[in-house]
């Protein structure tokens, strides 16, 4: 089959490979009809994170029809439309059943690796380094899924792909991120970045109630895209601009009820020692980001509450930690617990509630997907989201 | 290297009462520190199974090919003993075992009695607080002092992480009915490097149950 292959540092090649197998009896074999680049897959093209190998196929937001399933899967046959949750989780574990699905204990073959880090290891990921387990990603035309009685979403309508794919990863995550912001009816909720995860928070705190949301990004057609939603922007490279200000201007100063850091700095590190250079070098060179963090504790309002979607991998420094206990305010985070928010967000889309396909500015093939991630690297094409269809030919 | 890991120090009995445990009497206690030729390895995992089965998965001896590393077969020679054979690429090692202490659904101690691996260790079983599973705590000892490098060029893992990634295992099988694994997947070319840090990842060493090949 054919796979997009991360074979280094900014090297990203469409390849050849063997198709996957079922490997044991909770798995599944999907054809898959679509799948799309995420943010985070930009960090793997920088080199950013540890333990991605060269051969390593990529991407973690996929969907397609069932091709076989193993012994263990009673839930799912061939031809059943699915869309793939990016976590792995197997369902019967304490964190599982606690619906901490990103935590699940069983699904990283390597875990190993990640308490070396962290001392701890959560769920293993699709097409994220071997140190979140080193399975195959979905930009390809088939990927096994492990746990696919577990994880899989079974899409009965007849809805497109494109407005079920984003239940892939980045709709949950951005609704996760507004619940995490315990937002109350007529809230103020501020939001750092208008990227994919962002538009989708704030498409969410809206649906939780949110009486105004405030976004700010400095990319123009992010924040178009953010205004069609009735968020108040704001621009951050303006000249003159202070967000901080801004933020006490737009709240009668007193901030914020909730902030969303859905920039983040998506870095992981490991105790190899290699690794652990290579993510200090690289957390020097991302200084800007943990100024997100920094600003909305800043920004917030006494009491608030700070939701925090976007991936932290290391140690940051100069937080203003006396300010956030000053404030008294309520921090969460970590890794979207997809199981838990698929099917209701499913429920949404079939409501008319939301298009997720809104976001989408690109549509391309499988041999396409090198160009495209240095396309969007590099911020241009006025990319918003890329959409591969891994059957198409260019034209 | 078959003669290094047959040299075997004098052997001695581990502790006959519940040795792997963490608390005497409300306090905590460390766990064994390595010395005199002696590596010791405490590790445990929080399972949603209740002691009984775990026990009676832990101790069905024939079944350990399912959920421990490069173990090939295990046949009960009587029975408190068994014989062991371990497989690594084109190696193989074998050794006995005997159970020194048994008791249904809390605790199991054995030892090696001859062979290629000199070990023993001990396994209990105790409900967690808040009836939230079972808490599963293995104590391991091997006795090989410097031959420890040795033992890892020949499995591919210090024998300290492998106790860790068998429990691991144990922890999966009971509670998915499967161990997770990724490899053999698709991949592309991985060149000379990515290759070797197969090794440094673990990852050449085979998920279990082993492929008889």
């Amino acid at each position: 089959m054919k796979a997009v292959c991360w074979m280094g540092t900014s090297k990203i090649e469409t390849l050849n490979v063997p198709d996957p197998e079922l490997l044991n009896p909770r798995d599944a074999i999907i054809k898959i009809t679509k799948t799309a680049i995420c943010g985070s897959d930009l960090h793997l093209y920088d080199g950013f994170i540890p333990t991605m190998e060269a051969g390593d196929v990529l991407g973690h937001e996929f969907m397609g029809i069932v091709e076989e399933v193993g012994k263990g899967v009673g839930n799912l046959k061939r031809g059943d439309r699915v869309v793939i949750p990016f976590t792995i989780a197997c369902g019967s574990c304490l964190f599982c059943k606690k619906q901490l699905w990103s935590a699940c204990d069983n699904s990283n073959p390597n875990a190993h690796l990640m308490e070396k880090a962290y001392g701890y290891s959560g769920s293993a990921l699709f097409g994220y380094s071997h140190m979140m387990g080193g399975y195959a990603g979905g930009q390809a035309q088939y990927a096994r899924v492990p746990f696919a009685d577990v994880g899989p979403l079974k899409i009965e309508s007849d809805l497109p792909d494109e407005k079920v794919l984003f239940l892939s990863d980045i709709f949950p995550t951005g609704y996760m991120a507004a619940e995490n912001a315990q937002i109350e009816p007529g809230d103020t909720v501020a939001v750092w970045g208008c990227g994919p995860v962002g538009q989708f928070a704030i498409a969410s705190a809206f649906m939780l109630g949110a009486g105004r949301v405030i976004a700010i990004d400095r990319l123009p057609e992010r924040l178009a895209l953010a205004r069609n939603l009735g968020a108040i922007t704001v621009n951050y490279e303006e000249e003159d601009l202070s967000v901080l200000t801004a933020l006490k201007d737009l709240t009668g100063g007193i901030g914020p009820d909730s902030c969303i850091d859905a920039v983040g700095l998506e870095a992981h590190s490991a105790d190899l020692q290699v690794a652990y250079d290579k993510v200090k070098a690289a957390l020097m060179m991302e200084t800007d980001r943990p100024g997100v963090l920094r600003q909305a504790i800043q920004a917030v309002r006494k009491g608030g509450t700070l939701s925090i979607p976007g991936v932290y991998g290391g140690l940051l420094d100069k937080v203003p930690f006396g300010a956030a206990f000053g404030k008294g305010i309520t921090m969460k985070m970590g890794q979207t617990h997809m199981q838990k928010y698929m099917k209701p967000l499913l429920d949404r889309i079939e409501a008319g509630q939301i298009d997720p396909s809104y976001i989408i500015s690109h549509r391309i093939t499988l041999d396409q997907a090198p160009e495209m991630y240095k396309v969007w690297r590099d911020k241009k094409e006025n990319v918003t989201k890329i959409v591969i269809d891994p059957w198409a030919s260019a034209a | 290297m078959s003669n290094i890991l047959q040299e075997k120090p004098e052997a001695e009995e581990l502790p006959k009462n519940f040795s792997a445990g963490v608390l005497v009497d409300g306090r905590y206690l460390p766990p064994p520190e390595d010395g005199d030729g002696k590596l010791w390895v405490r590790t445990s995992a929080l399972i949603q199974a209740d002691a009984q089965s775990l026990y009676a998965l832990w101790r069905d001896v024939e079944r350990a090919p399912t959920w421990q590393e490069q173990i090939v077969s295990v046949v009960p020679t009587a029975p408190t003993t068994s014989h062991w054979v371990m497989k690594s690429g084109d190696s193989t090692i074998e050794w006995d075992s005997e159970v020194l202490a048994d008791i249904s659904g809390k605790r199991i101690a054995w030892r090696s009695i001859g062979g290629d691996s000199d070990n023993a260790g001990e396994v209990i079983f105790e409900d967690a607080p808040g009836g939230r599973g079972t808490m599963v705590t293995v104590l391991q000892e091997f006795r090989m002092g410097k031959i420890a490098s040795a033992w890892e060029t020949f499995v591919g893992r210090n024998p300290k992480q492998a106790v860790i990634e068998n429990l691991r295992h144990f922890k999966a099988l009971a509670e998915a009915g499967e161990i997770p694994r990724a490899q053999p997947g698709p991949h592309g070319d991985r060149g000379a490097i990515g290759s070797a840090k197969k090794s440094l990842y673990g990852e050449n060493v085979a998920i279990p149950p082993a492929k008889a090949s």
